[in-house]
């Protein structure tokens, strides 16, 4: 099986590995103090200037740049400094990936740092490869919360200023608002989690068996019932996480969020949780509010835009996650009657959330990554 | 209960490969992402990184900094790849901004200058270094190609005459013919020019390539069908990587309806830009399972080139625009805007082609001017000139 997956790759990359001018490919978010980013670069360009290529045997296998994301991070970081208001930004390599742009494979840093200050002008200047490739570009994407800027790095304009506007509140509010609702829409533990709680909820288990439930008023205030409880749960979390007046570390957490999701999901195949479905939404919920809160704390928010950001995170959560509530309830309400909606929704949809959550708890629990999602 | 975990099993392997175009981290360390040059066996790229560490400890070694962008601008030329000449210029960093650089590197800046198609610079240069040393042959053959691409046939005549005193006949010669053949005097260029190929015969392969390339182009010009196939595998056999011969065999397939024939000589996977559209075209044209998929890929190149601002793709783009996407008006547009640097047959073609499809045969009249004075000739231009008369 790995052989056969390695053998694809190699044909993906190889097939991709078109010829084009050198370029860089950087996206920086800038939240407060806070920058955040990801940057792309060409394995051709870092074997070019670093030799990555240790054993020369004109291949560059992922243990090659494994082995040397430490020197890949300092040549690229030299490389580009940023500067708010005159003084300069701190940014590291957080993580180190790999992805197939048009013209063969990429070394994907995704980065992290801070400003001194909220910065009313970001400077920016890029040097990366200019002394090897005159030709070389750095196309970055700026993302100010409230405008995005793009801009291109060459040898004859290495360095470039960019002004944020003034944020009006309104709009601060809608750009939290709005990383609320990314924040439900790409995290997957947290949409599963609420599908394995949502499941059931269109049946009745009598004697062991699941029955479809007959009306659907008493369906309706169930499904409200675990979706206030699991709201109330992680909004207490998440503000005295984010308020700083309680923290727990994010390895744990996030573990146990995916320990969250295996034992709900298990419960649908075999019961041993408690019968109300509430009581275990409001219980794991107040993990998956921490889960939520590393995202804001990430973002070192000034204190003065806390309160009103803490608000229209929450609210962006909650958006969220009405939205899967309202896609899948009446989708689940009309389907359960039928017998393939216990067996293949309730029963395969039940075992493969199981699955999926067991291998992000190994992977979180031990930090050995390899899930895809 | 067992078809569930056969089922959970499938859906988890599925999901076990990680989507391309995401980032990802590899599965192994034994995961191949990219191709390298072999080290150990390649005496060229030793001689350049010796060459670069020279470099290093002093810029403005101008020895090491000729020999080694001449490296980079070959390399770039056989492999037909751009991130090449970035390497050749940065080589040159230390004269790039000086007006008055040494003539060598005038001419290999210029060289540079007219593959990333800025032709004024690239010209300037080459005027600069023939008035420093006339009897440069490789300026003025340089200096005759820049002309020529921009439309300026006359001044073009004039520098490959230059060529007379100080070059290898078949090389004056070539170069004339090319002049003669876009200015309606095919015939007596194709006739002169298959002489002197004949009566030189084993001249060095990258000229001999060069000429046989333009015999076929003439040809082909002169609906010598025959010919041009004859010599354009000639071309081919002197030199199978030759990118421009390849993509002028390939344009005289796709002329001649073969568009099989294409897939063949290029294949699916090929690297160079202007090559890959040839092979989408053929593919289209012949139904290939695979149109469709080398059609995206094309697509990204030509957006991945556009975001870095590049302008070296305008002819092709184009064509991409009209034949693939059906866009008429951007594909005239494009040609528009390639015409204003790039003036070869090639391209009044495309804005003809363009401006028919767009039913606007106004945008293109100084084009068909053009045309109608150099003289142009071949079937295509001949055919396109009179169905825009009758628009």
């Amino acid at each position: 099986m790995r052989a056969w997956v390695a053998a694809l790759l190699l044909l993906a990359s190889c097939a991709a590995a078109a010829h084009k001018a050198s370029d860089s490919y950087l996206t920086l978010q800038v939240r407060g103090t806070s920058v955040t980013g990801q940057w792309d670069i060409a394995l051709r360009d870092l074997d070019f200037a670093l030799s990555l290529d240790a054993d020369g045997d004109g291949a560059i296998t992922w243990g090659e740049v494994r082995a040397r994301h430490g020197e890949i991070a300092a040549y690229a970081l030299g490389a580009l400094t940023l500067k708010s208001d005159g003084a300069a930004c701190r940014l590291t390599a957080a993580r180190h990936l790999v992805d197939d742009h048009s013209d063969g494979a990429y070394a994907v840093m995704t980065l992290e740092g801070s400003c001194p200050g909220e910065a009313r002008a970001l400077e920016v200047e890029y040097r990366l490869l200019f002394e090897r490739d005159a030709q070389h570009r750095g196309l970055m994407n700026l993302d100010l919360g409230q405008e995005v800027r793009s801009a291109i790095f060459s040898a004859d304009r290495p360095a470039q200023s960019f002004a944020a506007r003034e944020a009006s509140r309104p709009q601060q509010f809608a750009a939290f608002v709005a990383d609320g609702i990314k924040h439900m829409a790409t995290g997957v533990d947290h949409i599963l989690f609420l599908l394995a709680l949502l499941l059931p909820a269109v049946l009745i288990r009598k004697a062991g068996r699941w029955e479809p439930a007959g009306e659907l008023g008493p369906t309706l205030l169930k499904v409200a019932g675990i979706v206030t409880a699991f709201t109330v749960a992680h909004s207490i979390t998440l503000s005295l996480a984010t308020l700083g007046i309680a923290r727990l570390p994010s390895r744990w957490v996030e573990a146990a969020i995916a320990a969250s999701v295996l034992l709900t999901a298990l419960d649908n195949l075999v019961a041993f949780l408690p019968r109300r479905r509430w009581i275990v939404a409001l219980v794991f919920g107040l993990l998956h509010g921490f889960g939520f809160a590393s995202v804001l704390i990430d973002l070192q928010l000034p204190a003065s835009a806390l309160a009103l950001s803490l608000f229209g995170f929450n609210l962006g959560v909650e958006i969220g996650q009405l939205a899967v509530v309202a896609v899948f309830v009446p989708l689940a309400f009309l389907a359960r009657g039928r017998s393939g909606y216990r067996r293949v929704a309730l029963g395969a949809g039940s075992a493969l959330i199981a699955i999926i959550s067991l291998g992000w708890l190994v992977e979180r629990a031990f930090l050995i990554p390899f899930m895809p999602i | 209960m067992q078809w569930m975990i056969r089922g959970c099993a499938r859906l988890l392997l599925a999901c076990a490969v990680p989507a391309v175009g995401a980032p990802h981290v590899p599965l192994d360390d034994h995961v191949v992402l990219e191709r390298s040059v072999a080290k150990t066996a390649d005496a060229g790229e030793q001689l350049a990184r010796d060459l670069r560490s020279a470099l290093a400890r002093e810029p403005r070694n101008l020895e090491a900094a000729m020999r080694l962008a001449t490296f980079y601008v070959q390399k770039g030329r056989r492999d037909s790849d751009p991130r090449q000449l970035g390497r050749a210029q940065a080589a040159l960093a230390p004269w790039w901004n000086e007006a008055e650089a040494p003539v060598a590197v005038l001419v290999l800046r210029a060289t540079i200058r007219q593959s990333t198609h800025e032709f004024t610079p690239a010209r300037a240069d080459l005027e600069r270094a023939l008035a420093r040393d006339p009897r440069n042959a490789q300026a003025w053959l340089t200096l005759a190609t820049v002309q020529q691409v921009t439309g300026d046939l006359a001044a073009a005549r004039q520098s490959c005459t230059r060529l007379a005193a100080l070059a290898p006949p078949l090389i004056h010669v070539t170069c004339t013919a090319a002049v003669d053949g876009a200015s309606g005097r095919a015939e007596e260029a194709l006739s002169g020019l298959t002489a002197v190929l004949d009566a030189t015969p084993g001249s060095q392969s990258g000229v001999a390539a060069w000429a046989r390339t333009l015999q076929a182009e003439l040809a082909q010009r002169t609906s010598q069908a025959q010919t041009a196939e004859r010599s354009f595998r000639a071309a081919l056999a002197l030199d199978p990587d030759d990118a421009y011969a390849i993509a002028a065999y390939a344009d005289f397939l796709l002329d001649e309806e073969r568009p099989r024939e294409v897939l063949r000589l290029i294949g699916p996977d090929t690297a160079v830009d202007s090559l890959l559209l040839r092979y989408v075209l053929a593919a289209r044209a012949a139904g290939a399972a695979n149109a469709a998929e080398k059609t995206r890929v094309l697509a990204v190149r030509f957006a991945a080139a556009r975001a870095r601002g590049d302008r070296v793709h305008l002819r092709e783009e184009a064509r991409f625009a009209l034949h693939v996407t059906g866009d008429s008006s951007e594909a005239l547009a494009l040609a528009l805007e390639n015409w204003k640097s790039q003036r070869e047959p090639a391209d009044a073609r495309i804005a003809l082609e363009a401006a028919l499809a767009a039913r606007d045969s106004r945008s293109v009249r100084e084009i068909v001017a053009w045309a109608r004075s150099s003289r142009l000739q071949g079937e295509s231009i001949a055919r396109l000139l009179a169905a825009l008369e009758r628009a």
